[in-house]
């Protein structure tokens, strides 16, 4: 009797556990088959009472609308230039500074730990207000040289940290031996640590681009032109205006979160490893 | 383990040689450290220390004079009230929902389960979008008329009217919540997993031999063993959750009112729209103090492992 409830148990516990899982599953792909959906219908469909939730007439207007009848492919450009300029800085600097502080223990070594860790905390709007005033005297307000200026503040800590976290799992014999060979620090640095952290720098030059890619905040205060501003204010713009053409701004959604998707799901564990780095030891 | 480098015994003439190169090698870290440390001084002391200086100046530039009155305003502004109220409740839902629902899943993905992969990447989703997309998908979402979700409810018959998610005043900012525990909960889910998956497996088994309850285990064997994960986690999420920006801004603008305001839009109005730098920055500088506050658990448990 007893081994039967048990199974029924089981059996219960079993089916909450699905019935759970298909709720969220529905939760998290909603929203995207709802954007997906919409930005396949034409304007006037988009506005059915009641709403359809597959196209009747599906069409691909929207997506060739937002490269001809807006600036689509304006903040792209300006999008991948700016983050992958500020992915690349940061990631190199962010390599120097996790090397030393993985190799060398010397005096300040943790105050300065704690301040890169310190400098992760600090909210945007603290800076945003004073690059405004400094960018516009030295004439870098709405250039792209002034954004990415401005979001080496947000990657620089973050890919230091990632950085340090993948150099530390790197054995320091490595570099002993090589030092025994005769080899300088920066010898060392450059032609044997680089290559061998070269998964984990990918993934921080690609966590630091995703991370430029996704602001919003500074994009809206540092830049105002057309020619000027990124993917995230072109759709935050277009929410804005007096008649939002849904289609569309779900087709310029659809497409300004494409590169985050894919890079994200390609490179969840590398991005888990380095974001916990310090918090496990294996 | 990393500082025997330099403490190595001699091993013959090639080491002496090489002494002078040893000695120096222990400042080599200058080298390599100060570049960055160089950088963010420049690219982020400085303004932030130009932002604390704003915060005590007097508006009227005419008299360079210093004063605590923007702080001492804060105090009397009921907007900045009713925003620091916003902020503490959405931050503290958001993050708690985050906590739960992210544990829940991670429990659920961390069993055996089929097609694993799969959920794992669907559960992901949500928090890789910009948070001005997540924003702008829900929006649509929620608009009451033309709106999917409206559609849902009333098609399944839970409500027999269309609800205003973004411009009822009593539902507005927990709409927001709602939208923000979508796209937050994966990545507290993504950490707390890679914490499941470091909790060796022979430790339930041997509780459930000595005849421990699954609650029983769950208190004892996955609590403790998430705990470092839990802190990186609820470090990590409170501090974006106070900076939280683009989401809001593009649902709702902080509206209806100020019901949804938080305090890094409302920062952004004060310096953008009212031109008021010293406020702005006297708002910004408290949200400074409360997020160093908040994350010091976090940066401590880190430095002392270094």
């Amino acid at each position: 009797m007893k081994v039967t409830s048990y199974k029924l148990n089981d059996a219960l516990f079993k089916t909450i556990i699905w019935i759970f899982l298909i709720v969220v599953t529905i939760y998290c792909l909603f929203p995207f088959a709802w954007m997906l959906s919409t930005s396949l219908k034409t304007e006037s469909e988009a506005f059915r009472i009641p709403p359809t939730w597959i196209p009747l007439e599906p069409t691909g207007d929207s997506y060739i609308g937002i490269w001809v009848r807006k600036n689509f492919g304006i903040y792209f450009f300006n999008s991948t230039i700016i983050s992958l300029a500020t992915a690349l800085l940061s990631t190199f600097f962010g390599a120097l500074a996790g090397y030393g502080f993985s190799r060398f223990f010397f005096k300040g070594r943790r105050f300065l730990i704690g301040f890169f860790l310190a400098t992760q905390m600090l909210p945007g709007v603290l800076l945003v207000g004073p690059y405004f005033k400094i960018l516009s005297k030295v004439g870098l307000y709405d250039t792209r040289t002034g954004l990415i200026i401005a979001f080496l503040t947000i990657c620089l800590p973050f890919s230091t940290w990632m950085m340090k976290g993948f150099i530390d799992k790197v054995p320091v014999e490595l570099d002993q031996s090589a030092m025994v060979d005769g080899c300088s620090r920066m010898g060392i640095f450059f032609k044997i640590i680089l290559p061998v952290v070269s998964p984990g720098m990918v993934a921080t030059i690609l966590f630091a681009f995703l991370l430029a890619w996704g602001d919003l905040l500074w994009a809206l205060c540092l830049t105002s032109s057309e020619p000027m501003i990124t993917v995230t204010l072109g759709i935050a713009r277009t929410v804005g205006e007096f008649r939002i053409i849904w289609p569309m701004l779900m087709a310029g959604s659809l497409v300004g979160g494409m590169p985050a998707i894919i890079l994200y799901v390609f490179l969840q564990r590398l991005l888990v490893q380095g974001l916990t780095a310090g918090a496990v030891k294996e | 383990m990393k500082g025997e480098l330099y403490t190595l015994p001699f091993q013959g003439v090639d080491s002496l040689l090489n002494f002078r190169k040893r000695i120096k090698d222990r400042h080599m870290w200058v080298l390599f450290v100060l570049p960055g440390v160089l950088l963010l001084v420049l690219v982020l002391g400085f303004p932030a220390i130009t932002s604390i200086s704003y915060s005590i100046q007097a508006e009227n530039k005419e008299i360079a004079s210093y004063t605590f009155s923007h702080y001492v305003n804060l105090t009397k502004d009921p907007f900045f009230i009713r925003t620091f109220w916003n902020t503490g409740i959405f931050v503290f839902l958001s993050v708690a929902a985050h906590m739960v629902l992210g544990l829940a899943v991670a429990m659920v993905l961390n069993s055996a389960l089929p097609a694993k992969p799969l959920f794992r990447i669907i559960a992901l989703l949500p928090w890789v979008v910009p948070d001005v997309v997540a924003g702008i998908i829900w929006k649509w979402m929620y608009d009451p008329i033309y709106g999917a979700l409206n559609d849902v409810l009333l098609k399944m018959g839970l409500i027999n009217a269309p609800i205003e998610w973004l411009s009822n005043p009593n539902l507005a900012l927990f709409s927001v919540i709602l939208v923000n525990l979508w796209r937050g909960f994966p990545f507290v889910m993504l950490i707390l997993l890679a914490g499941l998956q470091a909790i060796p497996q022979q430790l339930y088994e041997a509780a459930a031999i000595d005849g421990a309850t699954k609650a029983q285990s769950f208190f004892h064997i996955t609590i403790p063993g998430l705990k470092k994960m839990i802190v990186v986690a609820l470090a990590l999420d409170i501090v974006w959750e106070v900076r939280r920006f683009g989401l809001i801004q593009a649902m709702t603008h902080g509206g209806p009112g100020v019901l949804t305001e938080v305090l890094s839009t409302y920062t952004y109005k004060q310096y953008f729209q009212f031109f008021r730098f010293e406020y702005a920055s006297a708002i910004a500088v408290i949200m400074t103090i409360v997020l160093l506050a908040a994350s010091l658990p976090y940066i401590w448990m880190i430095s002392q492992e270094e």
